[in-house]
C-alpha cells in the first residue's frame, strides 16, 4: 500500500489519464488515432514547458503570473525581428530579451523586497502594454515560411514541439536534482531564512529561477508564434492560469521546496486531452470548464488523502 | 458589553439609512418618456465628443476609433477618448467619467453591451445623447451602428457551399467564446445557411484561447473530430489566420473562411493560405457615429434607438485588390500589413 | 549617542510611514491629476469614483480577513459572476428587499462552501478556489444558459446606483458601512482576536482553545458575503448579470489591493485601511489616466509601474524600522 502510495505521488495523474483515455476510447471513434493523440500531446506541451518554469518558481516559494505576457513580447520581438535578421538569430535575441523580463522580476522580488505576485501580475501589465507598444497595436504577420517548422514540423512522425518538451524536462530535471542551483532552489523554498543563514546566495537564486520562467515562456512563445506564422501582442490570453492549473495538478507543492516535473508532464497531457477529447465528443463548453474545475479539485482532494494517509503511518512508525 | 451596544447602533443607523435611502429611491423614479431633451449647439467647436472604447489591442476597434477620431476632426468636434480595456465595469465608470467631464456626445462601443444600460441612462439624463458604434446595446439609446453579423455567416456559408459544390461534404465550425455575445449571430448565420443549403455542419467548437495559435488548437481539434472536413468557417480573424496554418500544416485541402478583413487576413488571402474572409467597415461605422451625433447636436434631428444596418462583404482572392483599393481611399488606411 | 538618536528617528519616521504612507500616495496621486485636468477634482467626478472604489474595495474587506488566516481566494471573479445570475434571475419573483437578502444569503453559501472543502476535506485553499473559479463560472453559464439577466428591480438597481440626497452616491454609503462593521469585528469583538492569532500561528491558537477550522470557515463565508454586496453593486452599475464577462480578473485586482495595503500573504495581522485606500489608489489611477488622455498602452506600462513602486514604497516601513529583510 505504501510503495504504492509512494508511487502514486509521482504519477498519480497518468492514471487519471488513462481513466479519461478508456472512457474516451469508446465515447468516440476518432480518439484512437495517431494524429489526434499526437495533437493532444502536443497541445499539452504547451503548459508544460512553461510548467517547467513554474515547478521552479512554485518549488522556490515563489510565483509568477507574468508568463502569458512573456509568450505575447515573444511572439512581437520574433515577427519584427525576422525578416531583418535570419531565423537563428531572431529567436535567440527574442529568448534573451524575454530571459530579461524574468530577470528583472528576479531583481525587484529580491531587491525591492515586493511581495511575487504582486511584481508579476504588474510586470505582466507591463509587458502587454511594452509589447503593444513596440507592436504599435498591429498584429504581424510572419511570411518566413520556414519558421513554421518548429511548431508544425514533424521528425520521425512526431511533432517537433514533442521533442523541444523532452530536452527541456532532461534539462530542468538535471537541474533541480543534479545541480546545487536545483538543490538550493528546493532550500530557498522550504526554508528560506535557514538557507540564507547557511550561507547560500538567495538574492541569485531567485532571479535565477525567475529568468528560467521567462526562458520557458519564450520557448512557448517561439513555438507558439511558429505555428500562428504571426505576431500577436494581445497573444495567449489567459494562459498563465492553464500554466498554474497544470502545475498545481502536476503536485507541485505550494508551501514550496518540493516540485514534481514529471508531473506537470502529465498535467498539461491530461488538460489538454480533457477540452480535446471533450470536444471530439461534441459536449458544451461549459461542461468543460465545469469537469476541468471537478477533475482539480477531485484528483488533490485524493491527493491530500494520500498524503494524510503517509503521515499517519509514519506518526505509527511504519517507515515511508 | 460595550462591543454589543456598538453593533446595535450601528445596526440600528443602517437599517434607518436603508430605509430612507429606499424611500428616496421610490420617489426618484423618473417618467420614462419617449426620447430625451437635447441642447442643441450653434458651433461645432464648442461641441466635444467622448469615446469609450472596447479596447485598442485590436485593429478592428483601432479601426473604429480611427472613424470616431477622423470625423471629430473633419466636422471641428474636440475629441475625449477613454479605453475600456475590456473591462465591463471600467466600462461603466468610464461612461459616468465621460458625463462628469460635461461632453456633448457620447460615442460607445462597449465590451458588454448588456451592461451600459444604467450609464447610458445617466448620460441621456444629463442631455448628452448616446451613440453606439457596433457590438450592441440594452435600453433605450439614440442610434446604434451594427455590422450585419448573421449575414455575415450566411456568406460565409454560401461561400463555401458555392466552392465545394457537393452536400455530403461536411463543415466545421470555429466559434467565439460564449461570453462574446454580440458576435453569436456570426455563428448562428452560418449554421441556419448551411442547413438551408443542405450541408452538415459536423464539428462546432469554441475556441478556448482567443488569439492565432487558438485557432491552430481547434482547428486541430476539428481535424480529429471530422477528418474528412472540407471547409471551416472561423468567426474571428485572427483565429482564421492560426486555423489556415493549421490545415496548412496537415497538408489538407481544406477551404477556410475568416470574419472582420483585418490585415493580416487580406496578407494570408494574398498568400493563398485562407481562401475568403467577411470584411466589416470598423471606420465607417466609427466616422458615421460621429456624423449622427452631428445631425444630433447641430441641425437637432430626433435619433431614438434607430438602429443602422451596416453591411459586411466577402472578400475572396479576386475582389480583393479592388476592395483593398477601396479602403485605401474612403479610410487612407492599407488594407495589408504595413 | 548620534546613533541612537538617529536610529530613533529613523523608527519614527517608520511609525509615520506605516500609518501614513499609502495615504500620502493617495493623496499624491489626486492631487497630480487635480493639477493636470479640470475635470478631475470635480464633486461629481471624485464622489463617482469613491462609488466605484466600492466594487474592488467592499470585497477587499473580505480578502483582507482570508489573508490574515493565511488562506487565499482565486474564486471570487465566477462567485461575482455567479451571485449575480442568480440572485437577479430571482430578483423578479421575491422582489427588492427579500432578493437582495437572499442573493447574500447564497454569497454566504459559496464562501461557506469553499470554507468546507478547505477546512474539513483539508484542500489547501489555493487549489480549492482554484477549481472552484472553473466551476462557479461554468454553474453561471449553465444555469442561464449564457443568456445575460437583465435587472429591473428598482431597489437593486438603487444600491449601485442611486445617490443619497441626490449627491453621494449609494456603493460610498454601503462601503463605509462595510468598513465600520469589519473593523468593528476585527478590533473590537473576540473573533477578530481569533482570526488574527489563528493567522499567526494556527498550531498555536488551537492549542489556545480557539476552534482554527471554524474561524477559517467563518472568513470564508465573510468573504463570500462581501463578495456578494459587491456583485449586486456591480451588476447594479451594469444593469444587467453576465454570466461570462462580470468578474473577469476581479481576483487579481482584489488581491493586489489587499497587498498593496499592507496585508502579508503569509497571514497574520493585517490593514483594512489599507485594502480600502489601495482600493482607491487603483479606481482613480484608471480614471486620470483616462482624462488625462494617455495613450491606452502606456496606461498599461504606467499601472503596473505605479503598482510595483507603491508595494515597494509601503515596504520603505520595515526598512526605517530595521525589521525583517524588507
Amino acid at each position: 500500500m505504501i510503495k504504492f502510495l509512494k508511487l502514486y505521488e509521482k504519477i498519480g495523474i497518468f492514471i487519471l489519464i488513462v481513466i479519461a483515455g478508456v472512457f474516451l476510447a469508446i465515447a468516440s471513434p476518432n480518439f484512437l488515432k495517431t494524429d489526434t493523440i499526437l495533437n493532444i500531446i502536443t497541445q499539452g506541451t504547451y503548459g508544460a514547458i512553461v510548467g517547467f518554469g513554474m515547478v521552479l518558481a512554485i518549488t522556490s516559494g515563489g510565483f509568477d503570473l507574468s508568463v502569458d505576457a512573456v509568450v505575447a513580447l515573444t511572439s512581437v520581438f520574433l515577427s519584427i525581428l525576422i525578416p531583418n535578421i535570419g531565423i537563428p538569430s531572431a529567436i535567440i535575441i527574442s529568448v534573451i530579451i524575454s530571459c530579461c523580463v524574468g530577470f528583472l522580476n528576479g531583481v525587484i522580488i529580491t531587491k525591492f523586497g515586493v511581495n511575487p505576485l504582486i511584481t508579476t501580475l504588474s510586470m505582466a501589465t507591463i509587458i502587454r502594454g511594452v509589447s503593444l507598444l513596440i507592436a504599435n497595436g498591429k498584429q504581424i504577420p510572419i511570411s518566413e515560411t520556414r519558421f513554421s517548422v518548429i511548431g508544425t514540423g514533424k521528425l520521425l512522425g512526431i511533432p517537433i514541439p514533442i521533442y523541444i518538451m523532452v530536452a527541456l524536462f532532461i534539462i530542468f530535471y538535471l537541474l533541480l536534482n543534479q545541480t546545487s542551483l536545483g538543490r538550493h532552489i528546493s532550500a530557498v523554498g522550504s526554508n528560506e531564512s535557514a538557507a540564507r543563514i547557511s550561507g547560500l546566495n538567495v538574492t541569485f537564486v531567485k532571479i535565477m529561477v525567475y529568468v528560467l520562467v521567462s526562458f520557458t515562456a519564450s520557448i512557448n512563445g517561439v513555438i507558439r508564434t511558429s505555428q500562428a506564422m504571426i505576431g500577436i501582442p494581445s497573444m495567449a490570453p489567459g494562459f498563465t492560469l492553464l500554466v498554474i492549473t497544470i502545475t498545481i495538478l502536476g503536485g507541485t507543492s505550494l508551501s514550496g521546496g518540493k516540485g514534481n516535473l514529471i508531473g506537470a508532464v502529465f498535467a498539461g497531457i491530461f488538460i489538454s486531452m480533457i477540452y480535446y477529447g471533450l470536444n471530439l465528443i461534441k459536449v458544451e463548453y461549459f461542461y468543460q470548464l465545469l469537469s476541468v474545475g471537478l477533475v482539480l479539485i477531485f484528483a488533490l482532494f485524493v491527493d491530500g488523502l494520500r498524503k494524510r494517509y503517509l503521515e499517519a503511518a509514519r506518526i505509527k512508525g511504519i517507515k515511508v | 458589553m460595550r462591543y454589543a451596544k456598538i453593533a446595535f447602533i450601528a445596526v440600528v443607523c443602517l437599517v434607518l439609512i436603508l430605509t430612507v435611502s429606499f424611500l428616496g429611491c421610490k420617489k426618484e423614479a423618473a417618467v420614462e418618456g419617449g426620447g430625451m431633451a437635447v441642447t442643441t449647439y450653434a458651433n461645432a467647436s464648442d461641441i466635444t465628443i467622448g469615446f469609450s472604447l472596447w479596447t485598442m489591442q485590436f485593429t478592428f476597434f483601432q479601426n473604429v476609433e480611427k472613424g470616431v477620431k477622423d470625423a471629430c476632426e473633419d466636422l471641428g468636434f474636440k475629441y475625449v477618448m477613454i479605453d475600456q480595456n475590456s473591462d465591463a465595469t471600467k466600462m461603466v465608470q468610464d461612461i459616468n467619467s465621460l458625463v462628469g467631464q460635461k461632453v456633448s456626445g457620447i460615442v460607445v462601443t462597449p465590451v458588454d453591451p448588456g451592461a451600459i444600460g444604467p450609464a447610458v441612462e445617466n448620460a441621456r439624463q444629463n442631455g448628452i445623447p448616446v451613440v453606439c458604434a457596433d457590438i450592441g446595446k440594452s435600453g433605450p439609446i439614440n442610434a446604434l451602428m451594427i455590422s450585419d453579423n448573421f449575414k455575415g455567416g450566411q456568406l460565409a456559408a454560401e461561400f463555401l457551399a458555392s466552392k465545394l459544390n457537393d452536400t455530403t461534404k461536411p463543415l466545421g465550425l470555429g466559434n467565439l467564446l460564449p461570453q462574446w455575445t454580440y458576435a453569436r449571430q456570426r455563428g448562428e448565420g452560418f449554421l441556419a445557411k448551411a442547413l438551408e443549403l443542405g450541408y452538415d455542419v459536423a464539428a462546432n467548437i469554441i475556441v478556448q484561447n482567443p488569439s492565432a495559435e487558438g485557432g491552430f488548437d481547434t482547428m486541430q481539434q476539428i481535424l480529429s473530430a471530422v477528418p474528412d472536413v472540407a471547409g471551416v468557417y472561423f468567426c474571428s480573424g485572427r483565429e482564421a489566420v492560426g486555423a489556415a496554418q493549421a490545415i496548412q500544416a496537415s497538408g489538407k485541402d481544406i477551404l477556410s473562411v475568416g470574419y472582420n478583413g483585418d490585415p493580416e487576413e487580406f496578407q494570408a488571402i494574398k498568400d493563398g493560405v485562407l481562401n475568403a474572409t467577411i470584411l466589416q467597415e470598423p471606420y465607417f461605422i466609427g466616422y458615421r457615429s460621429v456624423e449622427i451625433l452631428a445631425e444630433i447636436l447641430l441641425e437637432g434631428k430626433f435619433y431614438e434607438n434607430v438602429e443602422v444596418p451596416v453591411d459586411v462583404k466577402l472578400v475572396t482572392p479576386e475582389n480583393m485588390d479592388a476592395i483593398a483599393a477601396e479602403i485605401l481611399k474612403k479610410t487612407g488606411n492599407s488594407a495589408f500589413p504595413e | 549617542m548620534d546613533d541612537f538618536r538617529f536610529r530613533k528617528v529613523k523608527q519614527n519616521l517608520g511609525v509615520f510611514w506605516g500609518n501614513f504612507g499609502l495615504p500620502l500616495i493617495f493623496i499624491i496621486i489626486v492631487v497630480v491629476f487635480s493639477l493636470s485636468n479640470p475635470s478631475f477634482a470635480t464633486r461629481y467626478n471624485i464622489l463617482s469614483n469613491f462609488g466605484f472604489a466600492a466594487y474592488v474595495g467592499i470585497a477587499a474587506i473580505g480578502m483582507t480577513f482570508v489573508i490574515m488566516t493565511g488562506n487565499f481566494d482565486i474564486s471570487i471573479g465566477s462567485m461575482l459572476a455567479l451571485v449575480a445570475v442568480l440572485g437577479s434571475s430571482f430578483m423578479p419573483k421575491t422582489g427588492g428587499v427579500i432578493g437582495v437578502l437572499a442573493t447574500l444569503a447564497i454569497a454566504c453559501s459559496l464562501g461557506f462552501i469553499n470554507g468546507i472543502f478547505v477546512t474539513k476535506l483539508r484542500i489547501p485553499a489555493f487549489i480549492t478556489t482554484l477549481g472552484m473559479l472553473f466551476v462557479f463560472r461554468a454553474l453561471a453559464f449553465i444555469y442561464t444558459n449564457n443568456v445575460p439577466v437583465y435587472i429591473s428591480d428598482r431597489f437593486w438597481l438603487y444600491i449601485g446606483n442611486g445617490k443619497l440626497f441626490g449627491v453621494i452616491p449609494f456603493p460610498v454609503l454601503l462601503m463605509g458601512i462595510c468598513y465600520l462593521a469589519a473593523y468593528l469585528v476585527l478590533r473590537k469583538s473576540p473573533v477578530g482576536r481569533y482570526i488574527i492569532a489563528v493567522g499567526t500561528n494556527a498550531r498555536a491558537a488551537a492549542l489556545s482553545g480557539i476552534n482554527v477550522d471554524n474561524i477559517k470557515i467563518l472568513v470564508f463565508t465573510l468573504l463570500g458575503l462581501f463578495v456578494g454586496i459587491s456583485s449586486i453593486v456591480n451588476s447594479a452599475n451594469q444593469g444587467a448579470a453576465n454570466p461570462g464577462l462580470m468578474g473577469q480578473n476581479f481576483e487579481f485586482q482584489v488581491i493586489t489591493a489587499v497587498v498593496l495595503g499592507g496585508t502579508a500573504l503569509s497571514g497574520g495581522n493585517g490593514s483594512l485601511g489599507g485594502s480600502l485606500i489601495a482600493a482607491l489608489i487603483v479606481t482613480f489611477l484608471g480614471n486620470g489616466m483616462g482624462l488625462m488622455q494617455v495613450n491606452s498602452y502606456w496606461q498599461l506600462v504606467a499601472t503596473g509601474l505605479v503598482m510595483i513602486f507603491a508595494v515597494s514604497l509601503n515596504k520603505l516601513k520595515f526598512y526605517l524600522l530595521g525589521q525583517g529583510e524588507y
